[in-house]
């Protein structure tokens, strides 16, 4: 005989997967991350030390500062020989958009004043700190006796370049592609396993509001109406990730193409340009840089590991209730715990192979997120992630075991909303 | 051969008491009907022995088990409160319902096609629940209790939510399951349905037994002190004193009488000196009014 739990595992996957919305969902929601990843990434590159505002120069040395201003960016900066006055009425008038004055006080102190009709935007701020800051420093180091070529490579950033040693040998390191991963990597198992488990909470709560648990009851043993369905909606989420690996997957091999088509090589004309490529975090030959595969592998093992011990917990708490808006307050102080890690990723990026980052990526309600943000970061010891595993293992076992109890119970339950306490209660009588 | 054995269940709820000590038997192949007013403990009774929970105290023995776990899927459960999924496909869902009794899904496939059209349902199959009428759901959770084929049928308030087309329809299904053999305990508080379809009646009132017994014993019982009487003009009938009228119009009058105090033979003979009787019956009281009897003394 077939077993009862398969049957409700099989429904639950099969309502989901065959919705319209699974499918609209699973499609948009890789659009959706690209979206917010990459394109404010991409935005704030291109368009930092932007601005379209016309500043106009007042120089009262006598050393040409102005005049190197705007050789450095003449389609920002323009010379003005009007006097203050006069400028003042362009900026009331709207003829001119701002100003700026330089004098000999300016260059000693490294300060200058910008007049404008009021504020005009970070970028604006950021062009006139970066073009006059460079010109100052330089015209000092000029006057200095320093020789230009000398003065460039002083004025230049240095550029740091990780290798990793590993048994095959020296090999390229992208630490910051990484980290930016492990952070990604993080939030987004973060939230997959609430939209799973909040899947198990919203399906519990339906059977029990609808009356088919009765149904169920009368069929099958409480404990594997709940496994059931958090098994089934468990290989929903399964079934989805494996669909975005292989995407990701495609992704990943034709990278370099597809960066390409969304951001140009710069021209290099200008020292703008230049600035602009040491803030475009992908150069123009950018590829995604190998991910081992046990990353993946163990991506989706501490994702069944989050899932199951969120479902399980959220499964007990809907039975509870018997709707759904009821279950929030019940659910907020779970969230809450479960919300801390996202909070800690940086520091596991930061130092992944610090003490508090290896406990704290120990404690099972923390695990999932931080050993993935950890993993990504750094080669995590195969001792501690067996550990992990063990960790979580006997945590999940103690939560579903838990969590079966208060299920039985509360399914049955209607009226009265109950609190945490009053759950709690029932497991002395279950 | 007794399908069910109840012997002396209880479920308390925080401190009420909604089943305190309920014992009765059914008989295999019979139409067992628990009787009730609202509150009385009907649906708990059944929910235990559906094993939607478990007695605090008591003794079920189920088709020869001491649980309802043990033969889950010989029982057919239709609860108080209906409920399916309300996304899913009529046919899936008689499928997936089938197939938690252990039927397996070609067999529950055809099981649930023969009935939609058997019902002038065929259409139905694959709309969703959430397309059809409340009436309509209600057929299909019907199919679903007995789409496994089981020996015992438990089914709290079968009829309530059936227009009376369909309580026909469904009452013959099953006097049909009766026939095959099945044996049905149903709950009702209407009268009328249990006097006609049921063999045994146990009637309970805040959660103990009253009364039980078959129908016939239970009527048989009673005395004649019920009189239905049909006339043609009933503007001059005798002054009735010490009965309770049951139902009175122009040509046709019920009562119950007291017999310490009330002459039958008396009030046919000024009865007939007034009126044109049609058709005069004494009988035992019905059931609704034996019920009612029955749940007002055990009220006082």
């Amino acid at each position: 005989m077939k077993s009862k739990f398969f049957t409700i595992a099989k429904r639950d996957y099969l309502a989901i997967v065959k919705s319209k919305s699974f499918i609209i969902a699973t499609i948009l929601i890789p659009i959706f991350w690209f979206a917010i990843i990459v394109v404010p990434g991409v935005l704030t590159a291109i368009f930092f030390q932007q601005t379209e505002m016309k500043i106009a120069i007042v120089d009262k040395t006598n050393k040409g500062i102005g005049k190197e201003i705007v050789a450095s960016d003449p389609t920002a900066f323009f010379i003005e020989f009007s006097s203050e006055n006069q400028l003042n009425k362009k900026i009331l008038d709207g003829e001119l958009e701002a100003y700026l004055v330089i004098d000999d006080e300016s260059l000693k102190n490294n300060h200058v004043i910008v007049y404008t009709k009021g504020g005009g935007g970070i970028g604006f701020l950021a062009k006139i700190d970066k073009v006059v800051g460079k010109t100052f420093r330089k015209k000092l180091l000029f006057e200095k006796g320093l020789d230009t070529a000398l003065i460039k490579q002083i004025e230049s950033d240095v550029k740091v370049e990780t290798r990793k040693v590993t048994q095959e040998g020296i090999k390229k390191d992208y630490s910051e592609f990484y980290s930016f991963f492990g952070y990604f990597a993080g939030i987004i198992l973060f939230m997959l396993i609430f939209l799973y488990g909040g899947f198990v909470m919203r399906g519990v709560v339906e059977e029990k509001a609808n009356r088919i648990v009765e149904i169920l009851l009368s069929s099958v043993k409480p404990f594997d109406i709940m496994l059931g369905k958090v098994v089934g909606l468990g290989s929903v989420g399964l079934t989805q990730i494996l669909i975005w690996l292989v995407l990701f997957a495609i992704i990943s091999l034709f990278s370099g193409q597809i960066i390409s088509l969304f951001i140009t090589p710069q021209p290099s004309q200008s020292s703008i340009s230049t600035g602009l490529a040491q803030q475009n975090p992908f150069p123009a030959n950018f590829k995604i840089p190998p991910i081992p595969l046990e990353f993946f592998v163990f991506f989706i093992v501490y994702f069944l590991f989050g899932y199951f011990l969120i479902a399980s917990i959220y499964a007990a708490l809907g039975s509870a209730v018997d709707q759904e808006q009821d279950a929030q307050t019940l659910i907020a102080p779970i969230n809450f715990i479960f919300l801390i890690p996202v909070f800690l990723i940086s520091l596991m990026i930061a130092n992944p192979n610090g003490t508090i980052p290896t406990l704290l990526s120990l404690f099972p309600p923390f695990t999932p997120v931080l050993m993935v943000a950890r993993m990504s970061s750094t080669s995590v010891p195969l001792w501690q992630l067996l550990l992990s595993v063990v960790l979580m293992l006997l945590f999940i076992w103690l939560s579903v075991h838990i969590s079966a109890k208060i299920y039985r119970i509360g399914i049955l339950i209607y009226g009265k909303k109950p609190t945490l306490k009053e759950i709690f209660r029932w497991l002395r009588q279950a | 051969m007794k399908a069910l054995e109840i012997n002396g269940i209880t479920k308390v709820f925080r401190d009420k008491k909604a089943v305190d000590g309920i014992s009765f038997q059914v008989e295999k192949g019979k139409i067992f009907g628990i009787l009730g007013p609202n509150g009385a403990g009907k649906t708990t009774t059944l929910r235990m022995i559906a094993g939607v929970f478990h007695p605090d105290d008591g003794e079920i023995i189920i088709l020869g088990e001491n649980s309802p776990e043990k033969v889950q899927n010989k029982i057919g459960y239709l609860p108080e409160e209906r409920g399916l999924y309300k996304k899913m496909k009529i046919i899936d869902q008689l499928i997936f319902f089938a197939e938690l009794k252990g039927v397996s899904n070609s067999i529950a496939k055809e099981r649930a096609l023969y009935w939609l059209s058997a019902l002038d349902a065929k259409e139905w199959a694959n709309k969703k629940v959430q397309e059809l009428s409340k009436g309509m759901q209600q057929k299909v959770q019907f199919l679903a209790t007995f789409l496994h084929e089981p020996e015992l049928l438990i089914l709290d308030e079968p009829f309530s939510g059936f227009d009376p087309i369909n309580v026909e329809v469904f009452k013959q299904v099953l006097l049909d399951l009766k026939s095959q053999g099945k044996t049905i305990l149903l709950s009702t508080h209407i009268m009328e349905q249990a006097e006609q379809l049921c063999d045994d009646v146990c009637l309970i009132n805040n959660g103990k037994v009253v009364l039980s017994g078959s129908i016939t014993e239970i009527k048989s019982s009673r005395q004649m002190d019920t009189v239905l009487c049909e006339f043609t003009d009933g503007k001059q009938l005798p002054q009735l004193e010490g009965v309770k009228i049951l139902n009175k119009t122009q040509n046709r009058i019920e009562f119950r009488f007291d017999p310490s105090s009330f002459n039958f033979r008396e009030f046919v003979k000024k009865l007939a000196e007034n009126v044109d009787i049609k058709k005069i019956e004494l009988s035992a009281p019905s059931l609704r009014e034996i019920f009612i009897d029955e749940v007002t003394k055990g009220g006082k």
